[in-house]
């Protein structure tokens, strides 16, 4: 399948082992990623607190160069993916369309709402299927248990979600089992990271994010998984942070929703950037792969 | 014919904190037909089998909020609830309490600080003394105007988004959102004279402590969509007084960031965010992630087409932040 890529800011920057793993795993099962150099951040949220019209307008911006390839949308961050997909959303409101529109027709843009956001999560699920996904792996990771931690942006709100359930999703936990890891369900799956207020009150971020953590740990997660990088910095980069707040070592490795497809397809830990965490994966590596001697 | 029953395992959570050295979770079973509501279940479970179990409700209807509790771990009225589904999901009902607020008996939380936060928004309308509503005449107001807070009227204060909010159960601090909606509605009424007080009251630990994660949006049973209210606050919050706080200036500075370049750039927002200053505080974690992520300090390159964000900017975010 083609898709339009679009990495999304944090992917391209600090977190391009994200970038790295996601391009890996689409040369493994044959989604053709066209780039665009034109496309604009999503505003993560942040844009849409400031200015929520001027939000949905950079995003149907960036929704109408895709449509004029013809082609839908692959977001690799919940956050983009919310933000994206909001944009589509919103533009249902003929106040809001009319403003966009008076915005971007005189710059030649005319985006018409043929785009579809997807998620990697949601094309590696539904598009490309969990029986050829299990048909190409090469590293089964049993005995790792997983627990997979969402991201707010991609489930909610569940009553505008196109796919999988807002509630209770399972996509995820199904990918992990196909990938021969066990998935850990924790109420803490499809809670909040705390990163939206890292910049705000950086002790409640990490009271937040430490609880998700010791959660996913108090029901035996060797490692969580994430499809959102903003998650990832909280959960990884932040963890130190996260520790202080619960008063406990965590020592929780946390992969990126493609290296831990990666990691099962048969990628090395180098062409997924695993060294680029902040949280040393070996422990969880070392029950995937025993050293050998 | 009678409708067929199904076996319904419950796990209710009991627990008298005078008495009790620590919660416990008593098993019931029940057979009910699967559009039996949770409520039904456990009003029998009192008048058949175990009358010390206590819980709070009233209406029965979904009408009046007392019946509110987390079932199967979401927070929900019990009374608009059926057993069936939660069994077909889960294989058993898991009742217990609302979150975010300590137990005083079984099932029955000290709604205390949720009505405090409530309270604290002054969740009425304030009129200007000196031009006092015509006595004996309707004020009116345009439908468009009854519009942009026709959804949250319907609040039934069960503090189900209370119960469901990350922030809260971190930060006793934070308002909730059900008082911030509250604030809301009066924030856009037009005849409420005390909008710029009500916004500038609300701020630091208010709205900018909202996680925009939309959990109360999913947990409200009457649609009020709390997260969405609190979003628009949040943007009449800096029309009216820029960027005055750290939450409003990351806000807006990551909006100039995408302006000037169409990707962010981390360390300028972070610079501008917690000011020079600040930055020196977040030095030591600063190096700690760049020792394996040195991009976080590199400028980012500008967007193929980034002219064209600045024509959309000039069109749409003409407010007085806007060059700042």
């Amino acid at each position: 399948m083609r898709i339009a890529y679009y990495p999304g800011c944090v992917a391209q920057e600090s977190g391009k082992e994200l970038d790295r793993a996601t391009r890996w795993v689409c040369r493994a099962l044959g989604i053709e990623l066209v780039e665009f150099p034109n496309f604009s951040c999503c505003g993560s949220g942040f844009v849409d607190e400031a200015n929520e019209v001027l939000n949905v307008a950079i995003n149907a911006r960036n929704l109408a160069i895709a449509e004029r390839s013809g082609l839908n949308v692959l977001t690799i961050c919940s956050t983009c993916q919310g933000m994206l997909s909001l944009a589509n959303r919103r533009l249902n409101d003929p106040t809001i369309k009319a403003r966009v529109d008076g915005a971007l027709k005189p710059l030649g843009i005319d985006y018409r709402g043929t785009v579809t956001v997807k998620h990697l999560l949601r094309v590696l699920t539904e598009d490309i299927g969990l029986p050829a996904i299990r048909a190409k792996v090469r590293r089964p990771l049993n005995g790792l248990k997983v627990g997979a931690f969402y991201g707010c942006h991609l489930l909610r709100p569940a009553d505008e979600m196109q796919w999988d359930s807002g509630e209770e999703p399972h996509s995820f936990e199904d990918l992990l089992d196909a990938l021969g890891a066990t998935p850990v369900y924790y109420r803490g799956r499809v809670m909040c990271c705390g990163f939206p207020i890292q910049f705000v009150k950086s002790e409640t971020a990490a009271a937040i994010s430490g609880r998700q953590i010791l959660e996913a740990k108090s029901h035996g997660a060797h490692a969580m998984a994430t499809p959102c990088p903003l998650c990832h910095i909280s959960l990884d980069a932040y963890q130190n942070k996260a520790e202080k707040a619960v008063r406990q070592p965590l020592d929780m490795p946390v992969f990126h929703l493609p290296q831990v497809v990666g990691l099962a397809l048969g990628a090395t830990p180098e062409e997924l950037g695993l060294d680029r965490h902040l949280v040393p994966v070996d422990d969880a590596l070392a029950r995937v792969r025993p050293a050998v001697a | 014919m009678p409708e067929p029953t199904v076996t319904v395992p419950f796990d209710v959570y009991r627990y008298d904190p005078g008495r009790d050295a620590e919660p416990r979770y008593q098993r019931y079973t029940l057979d009910l037909t699967p559009h039996t509501p949770v409520l039904t279940a456990l009003l029998r479970i009192r008048a058949e089998v175990d009358p010390t179990l206590t819980l709070r409700y009233s209406c029965r209807s979904a009408i009046c909020g007392s019946c509110s509790m987390q079932i199967n771990s979401k927070s929900r009225l019990a009374c608009e609830t059926h057993v069936g589904p939660e069994l077909e999901r889960h294989g058993r009902i898991v009742v217990e309490p609302m979150r975010n607020q300590s137990v005083l008996r079984d099932l029955v939380v000290d709604q205390t600080p949720f009505w405090r936060h409530y309270y604290e928004v002054e969740p009425y309308l304030k009129l200007d003394p000196a031009h006092p509503m015509p006595e004996g005449k309707p004020t009116s107001m345009t439908p468009a105007e009854v519009d942009r807070f026709m959804e949250t009227p319907r609040c039934i204060a069960c503090a189900a988004c209370y119960s469901a909010c990350p922030a809260v159960e971190a930060d006793a601090g934070f308002p909730g959102p059900m008082a911030l909606a509250k604030l809301y509605r009066f924030a856009v009424d037009p005849r409420d004279t005390a909008h710029q007080d009500r916004l500038l009251r609300i701020q630091p630990n208010g709205l900018w402590l909202c996680l925009r994660c939309h959990l109360c949006t999913d947990a409200c049973p009457k649609g009020v969509r709390p997260s969405e209210r609190i979003r628009d606050l949040k943007e009449m919050a800096i029309a009216a007084q820029g960027a005055t706080e750290q939450g409003s200036r990351h806000a807006v500075g990551f909006k100039e960031s995408i302006r000037r370049a169409g990707v962010l750039n981390e360390m300028q927002l972070t610079r501008r965010t917690y000011g020079l200053f600040g930055l020196l505080g977040q030095l030591r974690q600063g190096l700690r992630i760049m020792r394996k992520k040195p991009e976080v300090i590199r400028r980012p390159h500008p967007i193929e087409g980034v002219e064209e964000l600045e024509r959309i900017y000039e069109a749409l975010d003409s407010g007085p932040e806007a060059r700042k």
